[in-house]
């Protein structure tokens, strides 16, 4: 059903170049919601991740200083150590200290020494507070009073690397899956904008047909003129037009709404 | 797989068992054949057993093959001879590679498959503190631990004390009489290199209420990693204690990492006392130190290690000769076919050490109370055989005593410095470490 000839083929070539602002508006338009719901994404995933850690964090916090009345009551800090060391094994906990009342640190799991940072911190804070120790990494630390602090303070120190590679990792899912939806938009424009531009290069074909008919040869795409839609009525009002005054009104409006 | 029964083949054992008689002894020191299947297991009327849970491999497999050694001397003479009311002691070992976890696994299978009559040697303090809660699950079965080589705290007091029997002393007093001795010649500012676990916390919590019994306190800190090997480098441990200028270090850990930073803090200038506690294994600490060093003697003239036994180059000591006697005799080898946790190395045995003079004595007591208890041994009668031990001569200079309130048999604190390979008794600190 196409034109045979380069000249058909030029016009064809028409018919893509009026549909190029069309596809860059579809490209641009999936392109912004991708890099909207990205940002988005991201902002949320790492501010309800880092949530999520402060109050995991807060949560085996107190845990540990809820377990450590007694054993601090009863100053047996070899196992208030073996506590502490079971629960940084825990997956992002970094470290864990235990400050006395008076703000000595009674137990904790640094090596090779305290850092001077912690050191030079507030014992009895218990405030989410975002660390950077030299050597060690980030962390954001929280703390839980033992005893309403009376007893003394539990720290806890999650790795804040851990958490950026979570959020890496959530993030670079959804990404992805925007990615899978963004390159099938794409495509779905490209089919869509090439099943637009179908009849109008057919009516390109037919107007071809048309010219050549002075000729004397048979327009080949005389076929759209039965289209019941927009471009069947363009095709018969052309064929009208140059038809010249001997056309029929009828033939021009035949079949139309 | 971190936890294995000594030996498997449990229908190997059973044809091994006739054949060999006293297997203890007959194997010079091999661990007891036991079959793990309850199917094929049966009660042996003609023996019993002590379930043990210790490093036999590992950065401190020494302690655990020393200990053992020791024991297994003694118990091989018992079992010569008769046996304790005609029954053979065995033990049944398992290796828990120093390691919290096994640990707690090893007991469960203990006292659950395996049946023991009672725990025995078990070595170090995250160990043991973590097992001690299994004893609290299975108090109905009245099994109670015995002698375990560490001087920690959770084994001494509420609420697991009950659940265990305590020969040595504790590091409490350990660390309290290093930190008198060296007040006592100047040495104030005391620093602590320790594990950093429950071991060390436990040394560290010592010397911390020693000190404070003064009115001072530590210096500086640094700290290490459970099963730190002597290879590596201490550095950083000897700069944060060498900015905090002490006049003693006391280090609460095993022998690869004590050694390792001694060696360390002796190349960077840190030249002060640096004492280790009984758990460190001296000899194997000494034998890293000096391995391959023409100055070996200067390299360790800083080291003073407190014992709690005598030494045993102490002869004049009934327990002491008898210790050497045994050992030349029987010469126990380390368990060989205990599965490991890391790849099997070659042991080099020491002929006589402090860590195995303990495993002795242990043994020693340990028979002595069983064969208190009479022909038919019950778990419900260990507690009463135990407090029955009121005044007991072991040979080592000091009487045992044990009572409802009192869990720990020994109370005596011995000071060792090295010299020429060995260590030997420290009789006056101030010639040696005074500051003058």
């Amino acid at each position: 059903m196409r034109p045979r000839t380069l000249q058909g083929e030029e016009q064809i070539l028409r018919v893509r170049k009026l549909f190029r602002k069309t596809r860059f508006g579809f490209f641009s338009l999936f392109g912004l919601v991708v890099l909207a719901i990205s940002i988005l994404s991201i902002s949320t995933v790492s501010r309800e991740l880092r949530d999520e850690y402060v109050s995991n964090s807060e949560s085996i916090a107190k845990n540990i200083a809820d377990s450590s009345v007694d054993i601090l009551l009863n100053r047996n800090l070899a196992t208030l150590q073996s506590l502490i060391d079971q629960f940084v094994q825990i997956q992002s906990i970094r470290y864990i200290y235990i400050t006395s009342d008076t703000g000595e640190f009674l137990a904790h799991t640094f090596i090779p020494g305290i850092p001077e940072e912690i050191l030079a911190s507030d014992p009895a804070a218990t405030e989410a507070v975002e660390r950077s120790l030299p050597g060690l990494g980030d962390f954001i630390e929280v703390g839980s009073p033992i005893l309403s602090g009376v007893a003394g303070t539990v720290h806890v120190g999650m790795d804040l690397e851990a958490l950026g590679l979570r959020t890496r990792r959530a993030v670079g899912q959804q990404l992805y899956l925007l990615c899978i939806i963004l390159v099938t938009g794409v495509l779905a424009s490209i089919w869509l904008v090439n099943l637009a531009s179908r009849p109008l290069a057919e009516l390109l074909g037919f107007v071809v047909g048309l010219a050549r008919e002075r000729d004397g040869s048979k327009n080949p795409h005389d076929d759209v003129l039965v289209r019941d839609d927009e471009i069947g009525d363009m095709a018969r009002l052309m064929q009208y037009v140059a038809s010249g005054p001997g056309g029929s009104e009828e033939e021009a409006a035949g079949g139309s709404d | 797989m971190t936890r294995r029964s000594l030996v498997r083949s449990g229908l190997g054992a059973l044809l091994a068992a006739p054949l060999a008689g006293s297997l203890g002894a007959a194997s010079g020191g091999r661990a007891s054949l036991r079959p793990r299947n309850g199917a094929i297991r049966r009660r042996q009327d003609d023996e019993i057993v002590l379930g043990v849970s210790a490093a036999f491999s590992g950065p401190s497999r020494g302690l655990g093959t020393e200990l053992y050694r020791g024991s297994m001397a003694y118990f091989n003479h018992v079992n010569e001879n008769g046996g304790v009311n005609g029954r053979r002691i065995t033990m049944k070992l398992l290796d828990d590679g120093y390691q919290p976890d096994p640990c707690v696994a090893n007991t469960i299978e203990l006292i659950q498959d395996d049946t023991v009559f009672l725990l025995f040697n078990y070595v170090g303090t995250p160990t043991v503190t973590r097992a001690l809660p299994v004893l609290k699950k299975f108090r109905d079965q009245q099994v109670y631990l015995f002698f375990p080589f560490t001087g920690a705290e959770p084994q001494r007091e509420p609420p697991y004390g009950e659940f265990a029997f305590n020969l040595r002393t504790s590091y409490r007093q350990e660390t309290a009489g290093l930190v008198d001795n060296f007040l006592s010649i100047g040495r104030r500012r005391v620093a602590v290199f320790y594990q950093n676990d429950a071991y060390g916390r436990s040394g560290w919590a010592g010397v911390r209420e020693a000190l404070a019994r003064h009115g001072e306190t530590i210096a500086g800190e640094a700290t290490y990693m459970r099963g730190t090997q002597f290879g590596e480098s201490m550095r950083d441990q000897v700069e944060i204690l060498q900015a905090r200028s002490p006049d003693a270090v006391i280090c609460i850990g095993a022998y690869q990492a004590c050694a390792a930073f001694a060696r360390d803090a002796e190349d960077l200038g840190l030249h002060i006392p640096v004492a280790n506690v009984s758990f460190v294994g001296s000899e194997n600490l000494l034998a890293l130190m000096r391995e391959g060093r023409a100055d070996a003697d200067s390299h360790t003239r800083f080291l003073v290690n407190s014992q709690v036994v005598p030494s045993y180059e102490d002869t004049s000591l009934p327990a002491v000769r008898e210790y050497h006697e045994l050992m030349a005799r029987y010469d126990p080898p380390p368990p060989d076919n205990v599965e490991r946790i890391t790849p099997n190395e070659p042991y080099e045995t020491f002929p006589q050490s402090f860590v195995s003079l303990e495993g002795f004595v242990n043994a020693k007591l340990i028979t002595e109370i069983i064969r208190r208890m009479g022909d038919d041994p019950q778990r419900s009668g260990i507690e009463e055989a135990v407090f029955n031990v009121r005044s007991y001569d072991l040979g080592v200079g000091e009487q045992v005593r044990f009572g409802p309130d009192l869990r720990q048999g020994l109370q005596r604190v011995y000071y060792t410095v090295p010299e020429g390979g060995r260590f030997v008794p420290l009789d006056d600190w101030e010639t040696r470490f005074g500051l003058s």
